[in-house]
């Protein structure tokens, strides 16, 4: 690119609304504002001419950063690029980020996005999508196109990692309500990542399941688990899905549970059901440091009566 | 013989518009056979796939449209894949001459499986016969060997006519059993063929009506199906039918009642070889598959726990109601019929037919003498 110059730009003269880079989103740190007070850019952004003013092509977040700092006066790279060359500049713009650091989900999305209406197919798969870390699959081109057709706060709790890509491909279907309720849900309750993961899958198996909106099986958990000030118990929360959502296995494991409290065992003897009760085989531990314990634990045993035993086996 | 008074059973349930020929594949007599079945098919002659060339191709070709012929170069007989140890699986044979099928069966495990994304027949014919000779030659032997386990055995038998073929070989084998699996009504070839039918089965694949409906795509209805199997009981063929998968839905057991019941509209218990039960269960990973492929669909949202072979299945409890239903319903018409589980734990078997086979092995014992004494009984 021997077309670069490098001048001085007002901040005023640059649109910072246009998107034809998009390759950052989200917060700005407070540390590269700190930075920027302390030593100013040390790496001039790269700005491509619009029809009135400046686009940025690379140094958003310095750009912001300088903006409110309350500088008005930047150093830049200027591109003058002839048309049809957008292409190379996307590419320069991507592998210079991917060279300083990792994109966020949304960060990702906008520019395979972008980069959908710029390259070929065959460029798309070759180059971008490895850069991009976008597996070929047909999911997860939908994940990313879903993504930037999300709502502002959505868009922010994805960026910040509070949802992540799996939960992504779960709410994909839901509607602008039942998205609200989500949202709603997590700024009550602080639910993030994998606890979060894991309400979203059972509301979708529930909503999948009864055919119903996931807002219906999410209001009914919600009001049977708040507390005395209304609050939301998370824990209690996750447990009313899974109660919904298992049934048989609920009732089977308090049934089980019953029946050991029947057996009336020393705390220090443990009798564990088969892993969800699949395969019949029923787990027995006790702990001992010495004859006298292991003589202890057995006399124990031995004292338990056979026929409590079958009613434990029992599957009826 | 029998006149065939359907034109369905003439129809393959498979008209490819794009045929992808392998290098090496064309001079094979079936693939010059399935050519000229297929006249107005585009045909296109490629290399052989390795790496991203099939998700490459399937960019070109429709894989719901397009049928690839290929040599198969691995061995044709395998064991079924089955499943770990802790479940009881019957030691079956699987010949492998294809994969895929376009029937579009929601809950169908082979689009988490495959890699190979076309409709695919093997061409080489006559390797596969060989290894056939080879294997059956061992003594002392029996086999159960079935051609529908990553395909359907008939769907497009119309356009291969490979069962003639199959059936010929097999009419001869002392120790061997052939079975067809099949979810279509294409048995023209089945009915028309001259000779000797040996002791070949063709079983149905059969489910709740409203499962038929709702997932279980082009596939024929029960009704049709169970039509088609009493016209091969009247050709002398052995009927095996597999209750694979039994899905827990609002209303199933009305549904399967009245599958069974629909049975013995055309089937007697005599009639019948043996009858398979599974539940639903997949690897945790199709999951997704299932529900990329099929938005609409709702089966794997159930009470699925995870199972002693990583697969997700229907909690025990579960499988339990189902089983006791459908054993009991099949019971009522036909008593002596022989009734088993396919990959399911040895307490199931005991809580509903109050006997479990000590090991595979003894499964497949049991199975094996439902082939010699069904031979006996004619």
């Amino acid at each position: 690119m021997d077309f670069m110059e490098t001048r001085n730009c007002r901040l005023s003269e640059i649109d910072f609304t246009d998107r034809s880079f998009p390759f950052s989103f989200g917060e700005i740190s407070q540390k590269l504002i700190e930075s920027i007070k302390q030593v100013g850019l040390l790496q001039p952004p790269l700005l491509q001419a619009a029809a009135t003013g400046y686009k940025i092509v690379c140094g958003r977040r310095r750009l912001e950063a300088l903006r409110q700092s309350g500088v008005d006066d930047v150093v830049v790279n200027f591109f003058a690029v002839p048309a049809g060359q957008i292409k190379e500049l996307f590419r320069r713009a991507l592998w210079e980020n991917l060279a300083q650091r990792e994109f966020n989900p949304v960060e990702t999305a906008d520019i395979y996005n972008k980069a959908l209406e710029i390259f070929s197919e065959e460029e798309l798969r070759r180059e971008i999508k490895p850069a991009l870390k976008i597996p070929g699959r047909e999911r997860f081109h939908k994940r990313y196109l879903a993504i930037t057709g999300f709502s502002a706060e959505l868009r922010e709790l994805l960026a910040a990692g509070i949802i992540d890509l799996e939960s992504v491909d779960l709410i994909n279907g839901w509607n602008d309500s039942e998205l609200g309720a989500l949202i709603e849900l997590i700024a009550e309750t602080g639910l993030r990542r994998n606890k979060l993961r894991e309400v979203i899958n059972r509301l979708d198996d529930l909503a999948r399941r009864d055919r119903v909106s996931p807002c219906e099986p999410l209001a009914a958990a919600c009001a049977s688990v708040r507390d005395s000030d209304g609050k939301i118990d998370i824990n209690a929360l996750r447990n009313q899905l899974k109660v919904k959502l298992y049934p048989h296995l609920t009732t089977a494991r308090e049934k089980f549970a019953g029946k050991l409290e029947k057996l009336s065992l020393p705390a220090d003897i443990r009798l564990e059901s088969p892993p969800d009760f699949e395969g019949g085989e029923y787990r027995l531990s006790f702990s001992f440091s010495d004859r006298r314990q292991w003589q202890d634990s057995c006399d124990k045993l031995n004292s338990i009566v056979l026929d409590d035993i079958d009613e434990i086996c029992s599957r009826s | 013989m029998k006149s065939v008074p359907d034109p369905d059973y003439r129809r393959s349930l498979f008209y490819p518009a794009t045929v992808l020929v392998e290098e090496g594949a064309a001079d094979y007599p079936l693939t010059r056979s399935i050519l000229s079945r297929l006249k107005k098919a585009e045909v296109v002659s490629v290399k052989r796939p390795a790496g991203n060339d099939f998700s490459n191709l399937s960019r070109l070709y429709s894989p719901q449209t397009t049928l690839f012929l290929a040599p198969h170069r691995g061995r044709f007989l395998k064991a079924c894949p089955g499943t770990a140890e802790t479940y009881r699986c019957c030691l079956y044979q699987i010949l492998h001459l294809g994969l895929g099928c376009n029937i579009g069966c929601s809950y169908c495990v082979l689009q988490g499986y495959l890699n190979n994304p076309f409709i695919t027949q093997f061409v080489n014919l006559d390797d596969a016969f060989a290894e056939l000779d080879t294997e059956l030659g061992k003594p002392g032997v029996f086999y159960r060997i079935g051609t529908g386990e990553f395909t359907d055995s008939l769907f497009m038998d119309p356009l291969t006519d490979l069962a003639p073929r199959l059936i010929d070989y097999f009419g001869t084998c002392k120790n061997a059993i052939l079975e067809l699996k099949t979810k279509s009504v294409a048995i023209s070839s089945l009915l028309d063929y001259p000779g000797e039918i040996g002791e070949t089965v063709v079983s149905w694949s059969l489910n709740a009506p409203s499962v038929t409906a709702r997932e279980e795509g082009f596939a024929a209805s029960i009704t049709e199906r169970l039509q088609a199997a009493a016209l091969c009981r009247e050709r002398g063929y052995r009927i095996g039918l597999h209750f694979d998968p039994l899905l827990f839905f609002p209303g199933w057991e009305e549904g399967y009642r009245q599958t069974v019941a629909e049975i013995f509209k055309y089937l007697k218990g005599d009639d019948i070889i043996w009858i398979s039960i599974g539940a639903f269960r997949f690897m945790p990973q199709v999951k997704d598959v299932l529900r990329d492929n099929h938005a609409d669909c709702n089966i794997t949202a159930g009470e699925f726990i995870r199972g002693l072979d990583g697969k997700q299945r229907y909690f025990s409890e579960i499988r339990r109601q189902l089983y006791r239903l459908l054993v009991t319903e099949i019971k009522k018409y036909a008593p002596e019929v022989f009734i088993y589980f396919c990959m399911e734990d040895k307490c199931l078997w005991q809580d509903t037919f109050g006997y479990a086979p000590a090991d595979n092995a003894e499964l497949g014992r049991w199975l094996d003498e439902c082939c010699w004494r069904y031979a006996a009984n004619g």
